[in-house]
């Protein structure tokens, strides 16, 4: 089977450790992001007839800004970059985040998550400048980790993309 | 001061007017300087006299020192150690009592605690020791000992330090996804690429929270009587899960295996993007470190001499034990073999101080026991032959008594059976007197048998024959050695009879053919006989042994249907009688 390592990255409190706690097999505490900066979990998505196991490095939220926590992000083939639009400062950080994975390795494939789907009244974000993402092709997904929605989707498009630009 | 103000008392006396102010001045210089002058005098003789400085510092060297400690500054320290140093190394120097006496109740309990640990784990490995001492393992540890000629005890401690590595991850470094995953037997794991990726996590993390300048990492974690050690190469990172303490070698067959894989994957390892499959190859590689290195070693070298050696010692054990019961059983084979042996009589038997024995009795007639030991492939120096001489009334001991007492002629045959000893066949009457009269003196003999015995003699007479021409009373010419012949047998046989107790009597029998009259036959009859008794008589033949009568043609010999048998007709027969004497 084949296997990518993936990071989860976004600001502090955007939801991704809701994500995977809900959505992916884990067998560590959580209290590992906080002690060493991560924690390693697994989703198993299944594209095109055949199943991808997606090994999923999920950053401690705050740790991310720090460069040496950067070499975590290190062989990765594609990751989910999580905002809460109910926080306009996440998209910043988010944004900021991506040109310094790009700055550092490149282009990767990774996929904007706007988590929080269930709060769309308290969106605090530029909505603008997600279409613009979207219409430039930019992946964008629509999450809740409470009501589970957009999560497969959000696994299955980063996959896609990452098979798509590993060939 | 009261000294000081008798002089300025005294000072007007000493003035005078033109000098006087000088003179003033000096007293009130003298006045006011003077103590401070003396003072410094004073000061002076306390700093430029040793003495006197060293009893001033000495009243405030221990509260200076204090001070200095309690202000925190650590150049005190640092300028009192080397002194202090070579303090402690003349002390040593000059007497070392003094300083091992002062540090006695230290090193008491430091040395104490340090025997009680190294005692508790010796006690571990000699309970372990009991514990094997006589298990398979145990007996193969002491084979081992003798043969590395190490104690027991410290194979016991090397073996003690057993491990078990059980799981081994090949992991792709830069990814920290799982290339590979082998477990041991009965270990239950957490998924492995998830473990893989922590793992290269908290690498990482260890490299960048505590980077040293050469870029060293994480090498191993201890958690209890877990260990898990990291071997890290340009592409794949090698980590082994370990229970108990691997010994130092096994940390070289990691960095073997990671230059074994780095070098036999180099393709795909350059090429890697997250398919994990060619790496399966790697599966061998891995297995051979979940058996560890140490052991691989001794299994690889040991048993090869463990083995042969045991082989050796089994088969000399099965040869020395298939030898001896061979030779038991070709002992006991012997032992049966003799016990059939007629005259012989095994009454013990057995093996004492290395050497089989037998014991019993056996009659001089019988087989030589000596020689059954031959057959059997048996050297007469490991078994002692000890019989006494007895007389066997086995049957067959007394019938090869009796032959051999006795000594019968040709045609004769000796049998003996439950005491009877039967003669059978033809013998001379000579003989049978001395079968008679020794016969029934033979061990084992109780009664003779000679109903199928012939006196040879009797036969031999009753045989005669002699033959007379027709009408005539005179014997046909060539017939005397006949007479003489039967004359010897005679006397033999009246020699026998008085032996036996008998009386012998032979009658002389007288025939004619059938032609001519019947009462000339008769008497024809009649005279052959008589020529016939004439002839023995003057053989030497007593007369009353002799009884001779005429039949005619009453008995004739044949059938006359031919002249032969009409010739055999004209002739003169004996018969011999045997009857008890009178007493």
């Amino acid at each position: 089977m084949l296997q990518k390592k993936i990071c989860m990255l976004g600001s502090f409190s955007v939801g991704k450790t809701s994500l995977v706690r809900r959505f992916v097999e884990s067998i560590f505490d959580e209290q590992y992001q906080t002690t060493i900066g991560v924690k390693v979990d697994k989703k198993i998505v299944e594209l095109a007839g055949k199943q991808i196991t997606l090994v999923l490095w999920d950053i401690h939220g705050e740790d991310v800004l720090q460069s040496m926590r950067m070499t975590y992000l290190r062989g990765m083939s594609g990751y989910l970059l999580v905002i809460d639009p109910t926080r306009r400062q996440t998209l910043e950080d988010a944004l900021a985040l991506e040109a310094r994975v790009q700055q550092a390795m490149g282009l990767i494939p990774r996929v904007l998550i706007l988590n929080k789907c269930d709060l769309i009244a308290d969106w605090d974000i530029d909505l603008e400048r997600i279409s613009a993402f979207e219409k430039s092709g930019q992946a964008v997904v629509r999450t809740s980790a409470k009501t589970g929605q957009g999560v497969e989707e959000a696994f299955s498009t980063l996959g896609a993309a990452v098979l798509h630009s590993a060939a | 001061m009261p000294e000081q103000a008798q002089r300025r008392a005294d000072l007007p006396e000493n003035q005078a007017p033109p000098e006087s102010s000088d003179r003033a001045f000096e007293e009130l210089r003298h006045i006011i300087i003077s103590p401070e002058q003396e003072q410094i005098v004073e000061i002076r003789s306390r700093i430029e006299n040793p003495e006197r400085r060293i009893k001033d510092v000495s009243s405030v060297v221990a509260e200076a020192i204090q001070m200095r400690r309690q202000q925190g500054d650590p150049t005190l320290s640092q300028a009192l150690a080397p002194t202090v140093e070579e303090v402690l190394r003349e002390s040593v120097r000059s007497d070392p009592h003094i300083l091992a006496d002062a540090l006695f109740p230290v090193m008491g309990p430091a040395i104490r605690k340090s025997i009680t640990e190294t005692l508790r784990s010796m006690l571990e490995s000699f309970n372990e020791a009991l514990e094997h001492s006589f298990s398979l393992r145990g007996i193969q540890w002491r084979i081992e000992a003798v043969r590395t000629g190490k104690s027991f005890a410290e194979i016991v401690l090397m073996h003690s330090l057993l491990f078990r590595v059980e799981q081994v991850f090949l992991i792709h470094r830069e990814t920290g996804l799982a290339l590979n995953h082998l477990t041991a037997p009965s270990v239950t794991t957490q998924d492995p690429s998830m473990v893989a990726g922590m793992l290269s996590a908290i690498q990482q993390f260890v490299r960048d929270s505590f980077a040293s300048p050469r870029e060293e990492s994480l090498n191993s974690m201890t958690v209890g009587g877990l260990e898990v050690w990291i071997e890290e190469g340009p592409h794949v990172v090698i980590a082994a899960v370990i229970r108990g303490h691997a010994p130092a070698d096994y940390r070289i067959a990691l960095k073997e295996a990671v230059e074994e894989i780095e070098a036999h994957f180099a393709l795909p390892l350059a090429s890697f993007q997250g398919d994990a499959g060619p790496f399966r190859a790697a599966d061998a590689r891995l297995q051979n470190l979940l058996v560890t290195q140490h052991r691989e070693k001794s299994v690889a070298r040991k048993p090869t001499m463990a083995i042969a050696a045991g082989a050796l010692f089994l088969g000399a054990a099965l040869g020395w034990i298939s030898h001896a019961a061979y030779q038991h059983n070709k002992f006991s084979r012997l032992v049966s073999s003799l016990s059939r042996q007629p005259g012989i009589v095994v009454t013990s038997y057995g093996k004492s101080g290395g050497r089989w024995h037998i014991r019993g009795f056996r009659d001089p007639l019988a087989s030589d026991p000596a020689s059954e030991l031959a057959r059997y492939q048996l050297s007469p120096d490991s078994v002692a032959l000890q019989f006494a001489p007895f007389f066997s009334l086995d049957d067959a001991m007394v019938t090869l008594r009796a032959t051999n007492l006795l000594a019968p002629p040709s045609g004769v045959k000796l049998t003996e059976r439950a005491g009877t000893l039967a003669a059978s066949g033809m013998a001379p009457s000579l003989w049978m007197a001395r079968f008679n009269e020794r016969g029934a003196l033979i061990p084992g003999v109780a009664s003779l048998d000679t109903t199928q015995l012939q006196n040879g003699d009797i036969v031999a007479l009753e045989s005669v024959l002699l033959t007379f021409p027709v009408g005539q009373a005179k014997l046909e010419p060539g017939q005397a050695s006949i007479i003489s012949r039967a004359a010897v047998d005679l006397k033999t046989l009246r020699h026998y009879a008085e032996l036996t107790n008998q009386t012998a009597a032979l009658s002389i029998i007288g025939h004619t053919d059938s032609s001519g009259i019947e009462g000339a036959n008769q008497v024809l009859s009649s005279q052959r006989a008589a020529t016939v008794a004439a002839l023995l008589m003057s053989n030497g033949i007593p007369r009353e042994l002799l009884v001779s009568r005429g039949v005619g043609t009453a008995q004739p010999l044949r059938n006359e249907d031919n002249e032969q048998a009409r010739h055999l007709n004209r002739s003169v027969t004996f018969h011999v009688a045997l009857s008890p004497s009178a007493p």
